[in-house]
């Protein structure tokens, strides 16, 4: 199940098609299948359920618009950061983080900069040429030499297939094809070669998709493999499950979860196979105030890490 | 100023102050005058406002009434917790506690017990053998050797002062006494011997109180001098502010704070001549359901600490 196959010599030909639909409503139409999903944004679902962004102290969040394009942003994070130790206790020390950003999205044009108190700077463009093609950029500079990176990604949207180009500094060189096979399977595959570390690597995805659940695979030959699967049970509750195996390290995680998306809140709960529960609750005090709550329990580390926070705007 | 009056010597002749309550009523009735309160709560009110419980991590309280009389407690707190450390730095493991505890509460006799997981044992008595004598015992036992404290002292409560004596373990013996001068004011004093270490001491205490306003102020020769003043601004609202000054070690801290108490929540909040500021906020979300959030940042050791709880029962 290659993922570079030209788009159309997998369709039926025409007219028997044009007869099929007429005859019965569930015969799939070849010709219009629908555009898959980004390659990166594969396992979507499953990460926004099962990877909420958990901290540990207080995080402030504060969005001001300025404009309808154009909004400026300030957050604050304090708490207990681990710090790494030689003894396998885990020691943290207390930090504290100030992030200044500034946005600008416009239909055809979106510019995001972020600049941290440690000297670490962020900056992502994304740039819609046409309707099919997109140029994204991303940059991360930091102080520490040899440490900044860049990126420059090239999307190309067919009908119903995307491609994507990638060029990034270190000679990284990258390219996604995913491409719809049926109204519900999307088939997908990736190449990359990391000129500084002298690697190279291809990889395989398949997503299933239906009203209710999804399903997705992907095999690289770095050795990960990643199976997720999404059960949504009702329009508030969705159930998640994912699987990562690595078959060069024999490492292997599962995690079940749950997400409950309410009218006023939404709590998200996961437990893992590494002994480690987390919970994440986003609740909407009024218009445009979130009170944040997160947990997460370590049991076999025995480490603990409790935030909560407030984002405005 | 000395404590050790006996009552009845600073009183006005009894017809001398008849015709002046018939005269006036703003004379004061120098025979009734209140009860002032004990010695070791002088400075109860500044506590309560300007000294919340705060804490780091999570922290989940669960009260349980067995019957009118008895209740069972469990409480669990899991978070950082600052271990001493060579540098200036302040380092942090994550710890988790459990607390069981049983409480036996009678108009007349009061029983507490509290166990920790590290083997420590708290437990209290308090029994009114009359209404004017108490009896009150304290013991907190731990498995370190000679790190176990046990107290007993014996209060008698008379019509316009209160006297108590106290023994305790490590030849410790203790005497106050406190006596109401005027509606407003109350004088008192207490000397304390510690065998074990060979000290003594000798302290004064006054309190002033008002509907609106409560100053005290307390001095002891072991080098403290302590201060407070509460102000009720309004039924909701009062304002405290607090000074301590040990003038033989040159030590000197004070605070201002404010008191919220709202309908659904108490908000207490300070700020300390150290640069360390506090706040905690107790929200009812429902019968017998408290929401607890606490927050302390200390500017100048660049310390954060922050926690949220659940309170039931």
């Amino acid at each position: 199940m290659a993922g570079i196959v030209p788009p159309g010599t997998t369709a039926v030909p025409a007219d028997v098609s044009h007869t099929a639909h007429t005859k019965h409503d569930e015969k799939t139409d070849y010709m219009n299948l629908p555009c898959p999903i980004p390659y990166e944004e594969l396992h979507r679902e499953a990460l926004m359920s099962l990877k909420p962004e958990t901290f540990e102290g207080l995080r402030f969040d504060f969005t001001k618009g300025l404009n309808q394009k154009f909004s400026l942003s300030h957050s604050v994070s304090m708490g207990p950061t681990e710090i790494p130790s030689q003894s396998a206790e885990t020691i943290k020390i207390p930090t504290s983080h100030y992030e200044f950003g500034a946005n600008f999205i416009d239909p055809n044009l979106m510019l995001i900069g972020r600049v941290l108190t440690d000297g670490r700077l962020n900056a992502r463009v994304k740039w819609d040429l046409t309707d099919n093609l997109t140029v994204k950029a991303n940059a991360q500079l930091t102080n520490e030499p040899h440490m900044s990176h860049g990126m420059f990604n090239f999307d190309y949207k067919g009908k119903d297939f995307r491609s994507q180009f990638q060029l990034g500094n270190g000679a990284l060189f990258g390219a996604n094809y995913i491409q719809s096979v049926t109204p519900n399977l999307s088939l997908g595959g990736e190449v990359f070669w990391a000129g500084q570390h002298r690697k190279s690597g291809i990889g395989y995805a398949a997503r299933y998709e239906t009203d209710k659940m999804v399903a997705t695979g992907q095999v690289a030959n770095t050795g990960i493999v990643a199976l997720s699967y999404v059960q949504k049970v009702s329009d508030k509750v969705s159930l998640a499950t994912d699987f990562m195996y690595n078959y060069l390290s024999r490492d292997v995680t599962a995690s079940v979860g749950y997400d409950y998306i309410l009218r006023q809140c939404r709590l998200r709960g996961k437990i893992d196979s590494n002994g480690c529960t987390t919970s994440y609750l986003e609740e909407r005090l009024n218009m445009g105030l979130n009170f944040i709550l997160s947990a997460e329990i370590d049991h076999r580390k025995k480490d603990y890490k409790f935030g909560f926070g407030l984002t405005v705007g």
